[in-house]
């Protein structure tokens, strides 16, 4: 399968990388890894003028452990993640979720993290070649009018599969977004639009530069779960990233997040909610959580991810409780 | 669209090449050096038959574009063997029956050749994860994952490890 033609752009360092996305804005394309990215352009899913490439950018792979965060570099690979002691102690979830991605030989070396947060939305009525979708019709996503996934749908609802952001938003990430003339820290939460048509609230002439985790008070322990077809190489089909802040036994806070679901992650405050002051060993307050989840996470799921809605359903409820059980420490 | 010239670096020695910015690693090992042994089958990273390594680790050359690889050690199937001589996990392969119609075959050994290299006594589930990210629609990897289990390290109770006796 051939890529369309494009002209690369290689910056040897921020400022210019930074440069260049503000001169050419819309017309250019960040390439990380790829591995997102590449797929959808052999599709023909969008064939930018420039793709600009971030291979110079060596200053933006890092792990770096501060008295009260851990920073890492937009550029630092799935793989750099799964081994980094600090993460896999202190923020579990994630390294889980790096480890989960694809398969070591598709992504871990190359892929990075500013790439798996920020790949597309998607839908399997989309994310197919050109000669698939020249059958019909384009949908809402391929600029046409109508939605192949939901009846009368007026709007795109692909979904976000992406299996770090839920972790990372489970441990309230925040991320810095780098332009010419500044940048802005926002929640990761809210670089999310909820829009499957246009998913992220970046600029196209931002660049996502790091990822901020703070430390967590108390004894926190973190958690993440997928389900896949095959255990590699497929996306998740329901997943979820918890978090759990204790203190003598007794539940501070808890995060729940559920990935693959929605047009983006899902904080679910009330299921989160509830177990404020429970016991870590609480089952019963668990599957209450998970229950909520599931239930608040089925109002948004639509049929487009493979498999049926009511079985993705059923087992994010699963997804949720072995996520909680597993943070708490009472795992069978 | 301007070609490009890059100095890549396969099996330990330089080619220069004139690249367009669309073609992928995959493309110019095949069609510009007739690295033929990396397979084209899915182009969009789900197979694992174009499995390379760059500077040791294994990834996918049909989602890497050559521009990438500059600068970067690449190894392929053709840079596994000394000369005529195979490689133990080649040679294993062959003693094992793990090659059927041999599509899967290159990616499979350079996934496999990564881990190896890391670690020469593998147990068979870290030889399954090792090579999830490959598809064999031949063997029902049974085989395969006895060929890297046992390329160091010949197994008493297997007969194709015996065999080779
Ligand atoms: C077969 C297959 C299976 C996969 N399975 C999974 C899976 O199970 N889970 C999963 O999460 N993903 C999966 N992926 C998707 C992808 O490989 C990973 O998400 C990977 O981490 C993407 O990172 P990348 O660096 O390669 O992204 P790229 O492709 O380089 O980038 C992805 C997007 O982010 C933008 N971008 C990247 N970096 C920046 C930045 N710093 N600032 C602004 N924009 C930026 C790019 O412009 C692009 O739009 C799969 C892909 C394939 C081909
Ligand atoms: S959800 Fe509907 S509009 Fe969006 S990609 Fe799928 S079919 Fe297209
Ligand atoms: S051809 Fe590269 S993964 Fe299939
Ligand atoms: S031997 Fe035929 S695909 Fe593996």
């Amino acid at each position: 399968m051939r890529l369309p033609r494009f002209e690369y752009l290689e910056p040897d360092d921020l400022t210019q990388a930074l440069d260049m996305l503000a001169s050419h804005k819309e017309d250019v394309k960040i390439i990380a890894g790829g591995t997102d990215l590449l797929v959808r352009m052999k599709n023909q899913l969008l064939t930018p003028a420039f793709v600009m490439s971030m291979k110079q950018l060596s200053g933006l792979s890092y792990i770096k452990n501060h008295d009260d965060t851990l920073t890492i570099g937009a550029k630092t690979t799935l793989a750099d993640i799964v081994d980094s002691d600090d993460i896999q102690e202190g923020y579990t979830a994630l390294a889980q979720a790096a480890e989960r991605v694809g398969a070591e030989t598709i992504q871990h070396h190359r892929g990075t993290i500013s790439g798996n947060i920020l790949q597309d939305t998607r839908c399997i009525h989309y994310n197919q070649s050109r000669f698939h979708r020249s059958g019909r019709q384009p949908c809402h996503k391929d600029g046409g009018k109508i939605c192949y996934a939901r009846d009368e749908g007026d709007r795109c609802y692909s979904t976000y599969q992406g299996d770090m952001a839920p972790a990372l938003i489970a441990l309230e990430a925040k991320v810095v977004l780098s332009k010419k003339d500044g940048k802005r820290t926002i929640n990761l939460s809210d670089l999310f639009t909820s829009d499957g048509f246009h998913p992220f609230s970046i600029e196209p002439d931002e660049l996502l530069t790091e990822i901020i985790l703070p430390k967590q008070k108390n004894n926190s322990k973190s958690a993440y779960q997928r389900l896949s077809y095959r255990s590699a190489i497929d996306y998740p089909i329901t997943s979820a990233g918890v978090m759990i802040n204790s203190k003598a036994e007794k539940i501070k806070k808890a995060r729940i997040v559920v990935g693959s679901m929605s047009r983006a992650p899902l904080f679910m405050v009330k299921a989160s909610e509830t177990l404020a002051e429970k016991s870590l060993t609480d089952i019963d307050a668990f599957k209450e959580a998970a229950g909520i989840a599931m239930d608040n996470a089925g109002t948004f799921a639509v049929h487009n991810a493979g498999s049926t809605l009511e079985y993705r359903c059923d087992m994010t409820f699963v997804m949720v409780l072995k996520a909680l059980e597993q943070a708490a420490g009472i795992e069978k | 669209m301007e070609k490009i010239t890059i100095t890549l670096n396969v099996n330990n020695e330089s080619h220069e090449v004139l690249v367009a910015p669309n073609d992928t690693l995959l493309e110019v090992l095949r069609d510009q050096l007739d690295f033929t042994g990396s397979k084209e089958s899915c182009g969009e990273g789900v197979c694992g038959s174009c499995t390379v390594h760059m500077d040791g680790k294994p990834v996918r050359a049909c989602l890497t574009l050559a521009l990438e690889a500059e600068n970067i050690e690449i190894k392929t199937v053709e840079g596994l063997a000394n000369g005529d001589e195979l490689s133990p996990l080649q040679q294993s392969f062959i003693d094992h029956g793990a090659v059927q119609c041999g599509f899967c075959t290159p990616g499979m050994l350079m996934s496999a050749d990564a881990l190896l290299n890391n670690n020469r006594q593998p147990d068979e589930a870290t030889v399954r994860k090792a090579i999830s990210g490959n598809i064999c629609r031949c063997t029902g990897y049974a085989k395969i994952v006895h060929a890297v289990a046992h390329a160091h390290n010949p197994h008493q109770g297997c007969c194709d490890c015996n065999h080779k006796e």
